[in-house]
């Protein structure tokens, strides 16, 4: 079979703001510690966040919730102008940043139609004993480079590595394989799976959200974010239902 | 003349190569190391990971945790896909216990308090020093027979602890006191008012077609945010009918953010809302004959028609109307309410009116709506109870300041950042002869205290826990430790200990008679799983003790799904008529609220959860308080002006926060902050909301009604920047009717 | 056209070369002073690297700024030296002979103030290198793709060239110099310099070639070098307002517009400070405003095309991002600035005859045209970086550090400090130059044109 294409679907219907996900992923990929100068320098890091929309005003106000990540792009305006590499695209649909190679010319980051890509402005610093708890599977980056959300490569990978040994195949909505962030969200509107594999859930509903031919509002909700960019993200949007336009089905 | 510039020009170059060259060593050495450009960890073999199965204890629900381990650290939280009430789903306070456990500040062995109180200075000794001291303490007290007068607080706690403190109390014949900050007593005396049931029933959001919530944040902090997160998740199921989700509150909470209609109600109003809702579904036809007669037994329900309750509930007539067809005419249905709708004078009547909604639906019970849960697997094992009301602590601490406490022990509670300054707790405390607190981080409480004896962090300790509420049907969590405790090689005498076996200790000093099945807490855990190995059902099978016990272990507890509430519905009570709230003087209603990462307090030591952006806001760190932007306006208020917020009872300041959803008459501020002492990420920060709030309780049940009190705000005319995730937009968009427009372009789905 | 005053060989020699074998009072105390301004921007810079970027006012989501403008504004100051040297030199316009050198060692020095941006731009500046292939070891190259590989490869190729130019054009007159030096180094080093010129036709001969040479060589990056830089944007498609196909032809005007400018301004000091009025006489300022008055016209007729092409297409954050550049606090001033001082002042002021022939008048309008160009950069740079996307949950904004102020103001005393050492030890105004002028300078009138009489040097 041929290579994975790791994608998401998120669900904003579902997504309640509860911001499980961006904590999940500050543990697991040795995310800095957001001190409080650094939001107000407006350089605090999370690989995903939940951005705030005000619709309306009281009394009758929304606020919608819409978890932003990496999308993964097929086409990503990031990695033509890195000029040494340190971001690309591997052959398993995902942008890979090495934090190695980066020089932090900030280059890419201009180019990321969704700002997802954070940098690090200050050296990062832990107090020796909370050192204990960093994921010996991620780099712990220093100051000067660029990183965002990798769709836990480094889960990807282990899993791989253990599936080699046992020459099994990967398992569509294995935990050990799954992001950290899609295993916590408690509503699951974070769905996490291989595009190129139809059996995957995440295929399926990509497919079904994505047809057009669908005019209720239920089912074809699926759209790209940003996409006028031709960016092809691997990361599938599904729009929140309206209960205006639509009270119990 | 020339030689002079020469050499002026080569100083000036020297010192210029000068500075750079020596602050470049300034560089940090692992900069000018060259690692190498391809390889990363990420594609490096880091050895083998171990995932244990344990119970959270970040907040009250204690929910089933797997924690990733190696080289004996633990490294990642996540949730037990085992586990019946989270299902492998955990909420962002969850990841943070890691912080907990490698806390910089922690208490690194037990401390005697040296200098004045509240001086907070303190010396380490030995445990066996420590526990003399205490043992010799609680003596002396007995001696004089004063036992009565030896307080131990703590958190609310059930299982195999809960049956340990109460044989130690009793056994000694001292006191023991719940305490939460925001506590349940309320929800649960309207569960056995209005469903005879004594455990907090499961709510089966999942499989309801409409929910009605009043003022409880279910999806963020009430409860059991996880799984009933996880039920909504499943509710919002576009795949099946998608359910509708009403949400009444006085407050735009998260719950209210994501409900499909949010409906915005007069302060203590939710239970005459209620009311008019039953009215409406009654008057219409729509109700179960039977429920509706027992419940409308002993009053006029229909003096609550929308039309005579609109203006005091500020709910339109149309409005309730609406509510109560959508309620009534998509089942099954299911109505629930706490948080501020409970916190008021009249909460309990609220609850009752709320939750009598179900019966006129059918939803008790019943799939889709009320689901009893079942007595606790092992007899003498209690569910966790809060089963004290904040009216007690206010008698207490009268009676601490007329000196008649000796003793007081806290473990997983900190009265004095809690209570209100009016009850005055915290004065009353210094006439207390000994405090003693179990706590592994300072906090205000912990910081006059006179014995410190850190307890460990849940990570490193056995216990066990009920569940409340339950799944539905008997779940037993254990709690096993996932790592050595962090303090371990400080030795024998050093170092942190369990607080069932300080207890277990003391009392074998005192040769107090607890008969306890097992000399450690572990053996009498051990002996709990026993009974249920014996009693043969449930979800560990196992040929012999010691595989059920690990299989036990390794699942994280044992559950029976068979196992249900043998109780059927009951006949509806009948409804009481209308109680009104009461308020302290002020012009604004004071909303206090958790935020999603330091809930009512816990979260303020861990620095993730400091840095966890409010949903709504998105503000971290600090204590801000969100005003209607309009009303802003008029006042000349812009984000970051500091306000005084005055209540009759005491003063705080907190930044402005501006915001289209928060009703013109409120202001709302998260609880949490403003810790005296609670280590380097909690210290000094933001401002105790609870210090401000009016002791008016609840006058059924006695509990603290901490959504009663009104304040005035003033600018002080300072500004701080106001620390939060999304950036500074200097202007709400608006439309030329200079309403906030919707931000359609997001949406991006409108196009396709 | 041209003025004529007499000056023999030897009165040329000892007013030009007066800079060098003596010393003016004042050079020291201004050397002094820029030497003190660059040792502050150090330090800062210093600092900077010890305590990380984060010393700058960057942030989320404006993560370029007072550095990567300057570093475009410097690359523009530098188009002067080939603009004047080569292009006139190839069109053969006479009154660019006492200004080439000036402007050709300023090309030198600001696009090596420029390149020194870019080190205090990037996080890690102890890894710059690596944009060069200098390591196939690594099994990794640098990416091809991306302009900031091509960014140092032009500019590169252009500081070369460019050297050698100023080099060729300096060898006849290091002869002269070495003729006159005194002491016990200066003489020796002067004649190894000049690389034992002695002044015989062969040698004049190839000289002429290798000018004329370089002067057509150089032309084609002097073009690509702007169109690169400006590609640094135009490429970028996530950010609304760099991603316009204008960009390089509209850059490149806005470099000579600046540049030359630049060099009216050198033109100025040069008469007051070397007292070279003899020399560079007010119809020399007349010309270079003439020209002027066609590059600045023609940089605003790009300038007005970009905003038309950009309102054109209505789209709501290319709207608003004009919108943030024209009205929003503090853009809306420096728009206003920028506008007034690049344009609207300068030019029409130009169109006066006794402005162009006033030296102190040419010196201050070249003065505004340069903040303005300056300004015209970071108006172009930093709202596009603000994002008026429909992600208005991420619309930021940007200060510049008291850092970055320093470390800027340090790029501006280094290329002066360069100019008044490089005039110490080498005439700043061309000897060979002003003397072959001196020879073509009979000239007859055809029709309405005025061409020199004599044949020009051809090899
Ligand atoms: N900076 C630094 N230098 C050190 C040390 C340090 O702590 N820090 N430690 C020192 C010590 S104690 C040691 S032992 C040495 C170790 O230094 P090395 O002997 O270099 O050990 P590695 O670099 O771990 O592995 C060497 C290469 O072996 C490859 N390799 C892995 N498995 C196999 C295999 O099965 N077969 C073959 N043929 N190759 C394999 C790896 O991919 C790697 O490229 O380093 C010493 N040098
Ligand atoms: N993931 C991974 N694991 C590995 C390896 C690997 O390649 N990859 N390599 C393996 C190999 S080959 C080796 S040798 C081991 C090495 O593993 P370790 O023996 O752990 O080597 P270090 O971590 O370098 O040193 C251990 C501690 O010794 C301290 N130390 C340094 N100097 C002194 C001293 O003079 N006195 C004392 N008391 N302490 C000192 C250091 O500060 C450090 O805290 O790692 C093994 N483990
Ligand atoms: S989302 Fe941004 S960072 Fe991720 S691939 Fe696309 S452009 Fe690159
Ligand atoms: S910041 Fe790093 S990753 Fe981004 S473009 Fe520059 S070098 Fe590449
Ligand atoms: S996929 Fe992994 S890296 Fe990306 S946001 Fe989720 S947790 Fe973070
Ligand atoms: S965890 Fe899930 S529901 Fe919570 S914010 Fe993230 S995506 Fe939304
Ligand atoms: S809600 Fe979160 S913190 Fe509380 S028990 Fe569950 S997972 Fe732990």
């Amino acid at each position: 079979m041929a290579d994975a294409q790791w994608g998401m679907v998120v669900d904003m219907d579902k997504c309640t703001g509860c911001q499980a996900c961006v904590v999940a992923c500050q543990s697991e990929n040795n995310v800095p510690i957001n001190e409080e100068a650094h939001f107000n320098q407006r350089r605090a890091i999370e690989w995903i966040r939940v951005e705030r929309y005000w619709e309306g005003e009281f009394p009758d106000v929304k606020a919608r919730f819409i978890p932003l990540f990496c999308q993964q792009c097929g086409d990503a305006p990031c990695e033509p102008v890195c000029p040494v590499y340190a971001t690309y695209h591997n052959s398993e649909g995902l942008n890979v940043q090495v934090y190695n190679r980066c020089i932090g010319t900030r280059f890419c980051a201009n180019n990321c139609p969704y700002q997802v890509r954070f940098f690090n402005f200050w050296e990062p610093a832990w107090p020796e004993t909370l050192k204990n708890q960093l994921n010996p599977d991620v780099t712990v980056r220093s100051r000067g480079i660029m990183e965002k959300c990798t769709f836990c490569v480094q889960r990807i990978r282990r899993s791989s590595r253990e599936a080699d040994k046992e020459g099994a195949e990967l398992q569509d909505g294995d935990r050990a394989l799954n992001p950290a962030c899609v295993n916590a969200c408690p509503t699951e509107a974070l769905m996490f799976g291989d595009l190129n594999n139809p059996e995957s859930k995440v295929a399926k509903k990509a497919e079904k959200e994505l047809r057009e031919s669908n005019p209720v509002r239920k089912g074809g909700r699926g759209y790209h974010l940003l996409d006028e960019f031709g960016t092809h993200p691997k990361v599938v949007y599904l729009k929140k239902v309206d209960e205006e336009f639509e009270a119990h089905g | 003349m020339a030689l002079t510039r020469r050499q002026f020009l080569t100083l000036a170059g020297g010192s210029a190569a000068g500075a750079i060259l020596f602050q470049a060593c300034g560089v940090p050495e692992d900069e000018l190391l060259v690692q190498a450009p391809v390889e990363m960890p990420e594609d490096l073999v880091t050895g083998r990971d171990n995932w244990y199965a344990t119970l959270c204890r970040q907040c009250p629900t204690s929910e089933g945790i797997v924690v990733r381990v190696m080289e004996g650290r633990a490294k990642k939280v996540e949730g037990n896909v085992d586990y019946p009430i989270n299902q492998g789903k955990h909420s962002a306070r969850c990841e943070a216990g890691l912080q907990a456990l490698y806390h910089p500040d922690r208490i690194r062995g037990p401390l005697v308090r040296v200098g004045e109180r509240g001086a907070n200075r303190f010396r380490e000794i030995s445990w066996e020093d420590a526990i003399s001291r205490l043992s010799f303490q609680l003596q002396n007290i007995s001696d004089q027979g004063r036992q009565s007068s030896v307080v131990l607080a703590t958190d609310p706690i059930g299982a195999h602890l809960g049956m340990v403190v109460e044989r130690f109390v009793s056994a000694y014949g001292a006191r023991h006191m719940t305490y939460e900050p925001l506590e349940r007593t309320t929800l649960r005396t309207a569960m056995r008012q209005v469903f005879a049931q004594d455990a907090i029933p499961d709510l089966d959001i999942a499989n309801a077609a409409t929910v009605l919530s009043f003022g409880a944040d279910f999806l963020n902090t009430w409860v059991s945010p996880v799984r009933y997160g996880r039920g909504y998740g499943a509710f919002r199921d576009t795949e099946n009918e998608r359910g509708t989700l009403i949400h009444v509150d006085s407050r735009f909470s998260m719950s209210g953010a994501n409900a499909d209609k949010w409906v915005y109600v007069n302060p203590g109003m939710e239970g005459i809302l209620a009311l008019s809702i039953a009215q409406v579904i009654i008057a219409d036809g729509l109700a179960d004959a039977d429920a509706a007669a027992a419940l409308t037994a002993n009053l006029d329900i229909n003096a609550y028609a929308p039309e005579t309750v609109a203006s005091r509930t500020g709910v339109s007539a149309d409005k309730i109307r609406a509510i109560a067809h959508d309620f009534a005419e998509h089942q099954p249905a299911l109505a629930f309410g706490g948080g501020s709708a409970a916190a008021h004078t009249n909460g309990l009547f609220n609850l009752a009116a709320i939750y009598s909604l179900n019966y006129l639906v059918g939803s008790v019970n019943s799939e889709g709506g009320i689901i009893f849960n079942p007595a606790p697997p092992i007899d003498g094992i209690p569910v966790a109870k809060s089963n004290t009301a904040f009216s007690e602590w206010h008698r207490l601490a009268d009676e601490m300041s007329r000196g008649e406490v000796q003793m007081i022990m806290v473990r997983g509670a900190d009265p004095v950042y809690g209570l209100p300054d009016a009850v005055n707790f915290e004065n009353a405390a210094y006439d207390v002869p000994f405090i003693v607190s179990f706590s592994d981080v300072m906090d205000d409480t912990t910081a006059i205290a006179d014995l410190v004896l850190p307890q460990h962090n849940y990570l490193e300790d056995w216990d066990s826990d009920i569940p409340d509420p339950a799944p539905g049907y008997q779940t037993l969590g254990f709690q096993q430790p996932v790592v050595r405790p962090f303090h371990e090689p400080r030795g024998e005498n050093l170092g942190t200990r369990g607080f069932a076996d300080v207890l277990l200790t003391v009392a074998q000093g005192l040769d107090l008679e607890l008969d306890l099945p097992g000399e450690t807490y572990r053996e009498i855990l051990q002996d709990g799983a026993r009974q249920l190995y014996e009693s043969g059902g449930g979800s560990v099978r196992a040929a012999s003790f010691n595989a059920f016990w690990n299989g036990v272990l390794q699942r994280g507890g044992w559950w029976d799904t068979s196992a249900r509430s043998n109780s059927a519905a009951p006949t509806p009570p009948p409804l009481l008529d209308a109680a009104e709230p009461a308020f302290s003087a002020g012009e604004f209603h004071l909303m206090p609220f958790e935020s999603t990462g330091i809930g009512d307090g816990k979260g303020a030591a861990l620095p993730w959860m400091q840095a966890t952006p409010d949903p709504l806001s998105t503000a971290v760190w600090r204590t801000w308080v969100e005003i209607n932007h309009r009303v802003a306006e008029e006042r000349g208020i812009s984000e970051g002006d500091v306000i005084r917020i005055e209540s009759q009872y005491g003063r705080i300041e907190a930044l402005a926060f501006p915001s289209p959803a928060v009703p013109p008459n409120t202001v709302c501020v998260p609880v949490g902050q403003g810790h005296a002492s609670g280590g380097r990420y909690a210290e000094r920060r933001g401002a105790n909301l609870y210090s401000i709030l009016s002791p008016n309780i609840d006058l059924n049940t006695g509990a603290l009604a901490w959504a009663s009190t009104k304040v005035n705000i003033e600018k002080t005319g300072e500004w701080i920047r106001l620390p939060k995730f999304e950036n500074t937009v200097t202007e709400f968009p608006r439309d030329e009717h200079q309403h906030v427009i919707k931000l359609t372009a997001l949406g991006g789905g409108d196009e396709h | 056209m041209q003025e004529h005053i007499q000056l023999t060989q030897k009165e040329v020699n000892r007013d030009l070369l007066e800079g060098v074998l003596g010393l003016p009072k004042w050079w020291l105390g201004a050397t002094s002073f820029l030497v003190l301004v660059i040792l502050i921007g150090l330090a800062a810079y210093a600092y900077e690297v010890n305590k990380g970027i984060g010393v700058a006012g960057l942030g989320r989501p404006v993560l370029w700024g007072a550095y990567i403008t300057n570093f475009v504004f410097w690359i523009g100051i530098s188009h002067a030296g080939i603009m004047i040297s080569a292009i006139l030199r190839l069109t053969q316009a006479e009154w660019r002979r006492p200004v080439t050198r000036a402007a050709e060692v300023m090309t030198i020095f600001s696009l090596i103030a420029a390149l020194s941006n870019i080190m205090f731009h990037v996080g890690r500046p102890w890894r710059l290198f690596w944009v060069y292939p200098y390591d196939f070891s690594r099994g990794i190259f640098m990416n091809v793709r991306s302009p900031f590989v091509w960014d140092p490869s032009a500019v590169m190729t252009y500081l070369i060239g460019s050297s050698l130019f100023v080099f060729v054009a300096l060898i006849p007159d290091l002869a002269v110099v070495r003729d006159r030096a005194t002491g016990k180094y200066a003489p020796r080093i002067y004649s190894i310099l000049c690389l034992g010129w002695r002044g015989t036709p062969r040698q004049w001969r190839l000289q002429a070639i290798a000018g004329i040479l370089l002067s057509a060589l150089v032309l084609p990056v002097f073009v690509s070098v702007h169109s690169i830089v400006s590609w640094d944007f135009a490429i970028a498609i996530g950010v609304e307002g760099w991603h316009s196909t204008i960009f390089a032809p509209y850059f490149i005007i806005g470099a000579i517009h600046s540049g030359v400018s630049a060099v009216a301004m050198i033109m100025a000091l040069v008469v007051w400070l070397w007292k070279m009025d003899n020399y560079l006489r007010p119809d020399h300022f007349d010309a270079i405003g003439r020209l002027l008055i066609i590059v600045a016209t023609t940089w605003f007729f790009f300038f007005f095309v970009e905003w038309i092409f950009a309102l054109y297409t209505l789209e709501p954050p290319e709207i608003k991002l004009r919108e943030l550049q024209v009205f929003e606090n503090p853009y809306w001033w420096l728009f206003l600035i920028f506008l007034l001082t690049s344009f609207f002042i300068p030019v029409p002021m130009w169109l006066f005859k006794n402005v162009r022939r006033s030296p102190m008048l040419m010196f201050l309008t070249t003065v505004l045209v340069n903040i303005g160009m300056w300004l015209e950069r970071f108006l172009i740079i930093i709202p596009g970086l603000a994002r008026r996307t429909p992600l208005t949950f991420d619309w930021g904004s940007y200060h510049p550090s008291i850092i970055e102020i320093l470390i800027v103001a340090e790029t501006f005393a280094f290329v002066a400090l360069g100019m008044l050492i490089f005039a110490k030890f080498f005439p700043l105004i061309p000897l060979f130059d002003v003397k072959e002028g001196m020879v073509f300078r009979d000239t007859i009138k055809i029709g309405r044109r005025i061409v020199p009489a004599s044949i020009r040097e051809t090899p």
